[in-house]
């Protein structure tokens, strides 16, 4: 191996062997191959695909006799809070092999001073992130900076952005800096996923080198997975939140372990048990920390550095530390409720022993009874490695709008080239003539809907060619720049400037001005709320307070792990089943007493009568997404039947239809609402009046450039007469311009991402074939009750605003009258 | 619905309209925004057009269907001086020219920066029918005479805590003035939060319909 001599002193200092993959990576890499390396986390992926570009640079000296290396190596992590570790991994090596190579990192956190330096020159290695990527394709300098020298794109964390918009704009960055650089290979690191050969064509494009390699690490790397099983199950609630109970257990686990990570699957869950741990052991006031999304990058870099350095106990987190970071202290993981899915699981296992040759283990920690066989059903699935598969996006056009308006503000572009370019894209690859001319019409003069855009110009085109330049449309469309959306967000500070984090709007409006309210684990008192600003201060004396809650949408069970938790369900239960299902066996002895245990290979169906209400409970165990989905399709079609407005709800396991009268059904009357025949058209008819779509319009309106991105405070005079909420836009869109794209890609959007529409149809098909048990039940069965009790948090009332109305008005008058 | 309002008796209609029946048949509707689509046009926004002509039309069909003598609008018939383009004035003052009774328009924030306005219609700061005052901002008006305005767009949320709840433009009417929802099709709302002595009506379909003070949010 010629070149990659040179890179082994490093390995030598350290006694370390380069492993097997390592060394196959820099191979590969100096072939000139492309590929995507797959190991779990803590084994050395970085040098794997680092390396290899830096012993091509040493080996050719006569290219180096410059003063400074040219910008080499393109290094694309998700994360802007990974860029700091990323610099810090990368640098290491060079210490001692190039002390003169440079690497940089340019995010959303650069200051403007370090930002002005990479304007002037870059770095022989730059890490960014997607978005910071695209802010620089805005730069007209960009393609000779990178035409002079890039060989190599390195995607950190791959899977994380596979299956997202985020990871969309990261394939049309490739196809561009590709096409200005042919020779460009381009590596992915990622976890393991059930779909890899996927992933790795995802990255490298429509037509990827045939000599592409797909490298993985053939260490395997034991992981331990645990429960806490409650003493009294039967006191154990079936479903449903259990609450901290369990947290004085899991303080004693703190104890005994040196640095503990606490995964929650939600923001407001990691607020609670960081409230309760630390009311249980007051001591560790100092060592004991939180960390999630909308806390401030300060705050949460300052937990960074506490768990790096070990010096904190234990840090209550969400998926906020799901990602690579190396916490090497971290020597215990700790799951608070279902991961949902075998591969998060295991992702969050590997955040203890990150370090080759350790193992990782993870402790579970149910909210109720089910998720106890959950967690048992995922080790056993994890066993087996039937893991998840994260499927890419296709076409989303309001992303490809955005890029459109990206490339022709840094280099004026003609239209034949870039289909060209963009259909080189995985996700666009089988974009239409059609979809692209609407696109190129809604960047510059409205498209073959001229008409209906009088005076609208973003793009125009010159010589052929389109260009954006004017500058005020320039500023605002780097503002704009990427995919995630901050609106609705109130920005908490105190009086002196100081910035807590985000809240939602929808939250803080609730909470009185003088009263207190928890937020970043700290007792809060509103002082004020004005213009998307929350001033608080430390109150002086402390009184009742609420939690902060934000409204994101909880995970769906994956079809891995429903299949492994009923197959389970299923067992007899004796001395070797895992200690998980012994424990629950006294709770599905009820269930079974009482109806039938369900199963994903039939169908069981509850009827069930409540005081007012008549309750139509099913599960086929296919997520609550699914649930959702098949839950609103089935209202929808027995209400127009029955008459009567039917309302859903749903958790992981079934749903829950409630009317006043008519549920009590045949079978072939439970068939007939299940069938997929005319799903989608059922299904979009019920999306129009379930006002799904307009919430879902909010991102792709944010997306394409509908709505100005503004930062918390008070608007600018100009922007405050082109302020608007996205459902009104998309209230004008579908009167003015029924054809608009961008409501066909909000509805897709909707049945593949809300309901898991792929899915969806699956279950349909499968309960097709599933024997249904019809059951009529005199109490509400271990079961059913949880779904029974969110019908107060029912979120998808059927109907349109004036017959809701009604029927609230209806009740209303019946509670007076009795 | 007939509301009283100091000693008139007025009509609230699901057009988001008001009507005084005894005083000629005088129809009060605030906020229309005109021009608002174009503003974002003007922005490189790709929102269509469409607004204006349609909400145009509401007027003229409502003005013919209640056969109203006199328009009053509360204010804020443009919504910009970028929206505000040749096209659309000329297409406002067409549609002045075929309204069947007069037009006088009270002056909002934002007509007042337009740099013209249509010739057809009379502007005024405020106007006085009988008893009744009438006035864009109804916030600015000094204590006196019963006020009818626009400008806040009222929206109440209504919920009953068993269902998801609903976001509904409204009539908000208290001791001392009435505040229109706004009228324009391409407008949004900022949500009120009464008092117990004040009243919400809601037109979500046909009707209006009050909503009692157990449904408010």
């Amino acid at each position: 191996m010629p070149a990659e001599r040179a890179i082994l002193p490093f390995f030598e200092s350290r006694g370390w062997r380069p492993f097997a993959f390592q060394r196959q990576t820099w191979k590969a890499y100096r072939e000139g191959r492309s590929g995507l390396l797959h190991a779990p986390t803590g084994l050395g992926k970085t040098l794997a695909v680092w390396l290899g570009p830096v012993a091509e640079h040493l080996a050719r000296p006569a290219a180096n006799a410059g003063r400074h290396a040219p910008f080499t190596v393109l290094w694309i992590t998700p994360l802007r809070a990974l860029a700091a570790d990323t610099l810090r991994a990368l640098r290491e090596p060079l210490a001692e092999l190039a002390p003169d190579l440079e690497v940089e990192a340019r995010t959303g956190d650069t200051s403007s001073s370090v930002r002005a330096r990479l304007r002037r020159r870059l770095p022989f290695a730059l890490a960014t992130t997607p978005e910071s990527l695209s802010l620089m394709l805005t730069h007209p300098d960009f393609r000779e900076r990178c035409a002079a020298g890039l060989r190599a794109v390195i995607v950190d964390e791959w899977h994380e952005l596979l299956g997202s918009k985020r990871g969309v704009q990261t394939e049309l960055c490739l196809a561009r800096l590709r096409r200005w650089c042919p020779e460009l290979r381009t590596w992915g690191l990622s976890a393991t996923l059930g779909n890899l050969e996927e992933a790795r064509a995802t990255l490298l494009g429509s037509a990827p080198d045939p000599r592409a390699v797909t490298i993985s690490a053939k260490l395997p790397k034991k992981i331990r997975i645990e429960t806490l099983i409650p003493r009294e199950i039967e006191r154990f609630p079936w479903s449903g939140h259990i609450g901290t109970r369990l947290a004085p257990e899991v303080a004693r686990r703190l104890d005994d372990a040196a640095s503990t990570l606490i995964f929650t699957n939600t923001r407001s869950q990691t607020e609670i048990w960081f409230q309760e741990l630390l009311s249980l052991r007051p001591e560790w006031k100092d060592q004991l920390a939180m960390h999630h999304g909308s806390l401030d990058r300060a705050e949460r870099q300052t937990v960074e550095q506490g768990l790096r350095d070990g010096s904190l106990r234990a840090v209550v987190c969400t998926s906020s530390l799901d990602l690579g970071v190396d916490f090497s202290p971290v020597d215990q993981v700790i799951q608070v409720g279902s991961p949902k899915g075998v591969a998060r699981l295991l992702q969050r296992a590997g955040r203890s022993g990150h370090r080759p040759g350790r193992d990782s283990k993870i402790l579970g920690v149910p909210a109720n009874a089910l998720e106890l066989v959950e967690f048992a059903a995922a080790r056993e699935a994890a066993t087996a490695r039937k893991l998840e598969a994260r499927r890419p996006l296709e076409r989303p056009l309001d992303l490809l709008t955005q890029h459109l308006v990206t490339c022709a503000i840094g280099e004026p572009f003609r239209a034949d080239e870039m289909l060209a370019e963009v259909r080189g894209t995985h996700a666009y690859r089988e974009l239409s003539n059609e979809e692209w001319a609407w696109a190129l019409g809604f960047i510059s003069n409205g498209g073959r809907a001229l008409a209906s855009y009088p005076r609208y110009r973003k793009a125009r085109i010159e010589d052929g060619r389109y260009v954006v330049d004017d500058p005020r449309l320039i500023r605002q469309h780097r503002m704009s720049i990427g995919t995630i959306s901050s609106d609705g967000h109130v920005v908490i500070r105190f009086a002196n400037g100081r910035r807590l984090g985000t809240v939602e709007e929808g939250f803080i409006s609730r909470i009185k001005p003088g009263t207190q309210l928890i937020f970043g684990g700290r007792r809060l008192e509103l002082v004020r709320l004005h213009q998307r600003v929350a001033t608080v201060r430390i109150p002086r004396r402390p009184a009742k307070g609420q939690i902060a809650v934000w409204s994101g949408s909880k995970m769906p069970l994956t079809t891995e792990l429903s299949h492994a938790l009923s197959e389970m369900l299923q067992r007899e239960t004796d001395h070797r089943s895992p200690p998980e299902l012994r424990a629950v066996r006294p709770i599905l002895d009820i269930q079974a007493r009482w109806s039938r245990i369900p199963s994903d290979d039939e169908l069981l169906v509850e009827f069930t009568r409540s005081r007012h209400d008549e309750h139509l409970f099913l599960y086929p165990f296919a997520g609550r997404l699914v649930h959702e989905g098949i839950g609103a399709l089935m209202a929808y079609r027995l209400s127009s039947r029955i008459g009567e407005a039917v309302q859903v709800t749903m958790n992981d396991y079934g749903f829950c239809l409630s009317a006043r009268r008519g549920l009590r059904l045949a079978d072939a009357d439970i068939r007939s609402g299940l069938t997929p025949a005319l799903l989608r058209e059922d299904l979009i008819a019920c999306l129009n009046t379930a006002e799904l779509s307009r919430r879902q319009f909010r991102d792709v309106a944010r997306v394409s450039g509908l709505i100005l991105q503004n930062p918390p405070g008070r608007p600018r005079a100009g922007q405050r007469e082109v302020q608007s909420s996205a459902s009104l836009l998309f209230e004008v869109l579908q009167r003015y311009d029924p054809e608009n794209l961008l409501l066909a890609q909000c509805e897709q959007e909707i049945l593949t991402r809300h309901f898991e529409v792929a899915r969806l149809e699956d279950c349909l098909l499968s309960l097709e074939k599933r024997q249904i048990h019809l059951i009529e039940t005199i109490n509400l069965t271990p079961m059913a009750f949880p779904l029974w009790a969110e019908r107060l948090s029912s979120t998808m009332p059927a109907g349109d605003a004036a017959q809701r109305l009604a029927s609230m008005l209806e009740r209303l008058e019946e509670a007076a009258r009795a | 619905m007939r509301v009283k309002l100091h000693d008139q008796t007025a009509v609230l209609l699901s057009s988001a309209a008001l009507l005084f029946e005894e005083l000629g048949r005088t129809l009060v509707i605030a906020d229309v925004h005109l021009g608002k689509s174009a503003a974002f046009r003007a922005r490189g926004l790709a929102v269509p057009e469409g607004d204006t002509r349609r909400d145009l039309e509401r007027i003229r069909s409502l003005v013919i269907g209640q056969r109203v003598g006199h328009l009053v609008i509360a204010g804020d018939l443009f919504h910009s001086r970028a929206g505000t383009t040749p096209e659309i004035i000329a297409q406002v003052d067409r549609w002045l020219a075929e309204l069947p009774c007069p037009a006088t328009l009270v002056v909002g924030n934002h007509d007042a920066k337009l740099a013209q306005l249509p010739d057809r219609i009379a502007t005024v700061p405020r106007l006085r029918l009988a008893e009744v005052r009438v006035v864009h901002d109804p916030t600015k008006a000094e204590a006196g005479p019963f006020t009818v305005g626009g400008h806040l767009h009222p929206v109440i949320r209504v919920a009953d805590g068993r269902r998801s709840s609903l976001r509904l433009p409204c009539f908000h009417l208290s001791a001392n003035r009435l505040v229109l929802p706004a009228f324009g099709s391409f407008t949004g709302g900022h949500r009120v939060k009464p008092t117990k002595d004040e009243r919400i009506f809601v037109f979500p379909g046909h009707e209006v319909i009050e909503i009692p003070p157990p449904l408010w949010r």
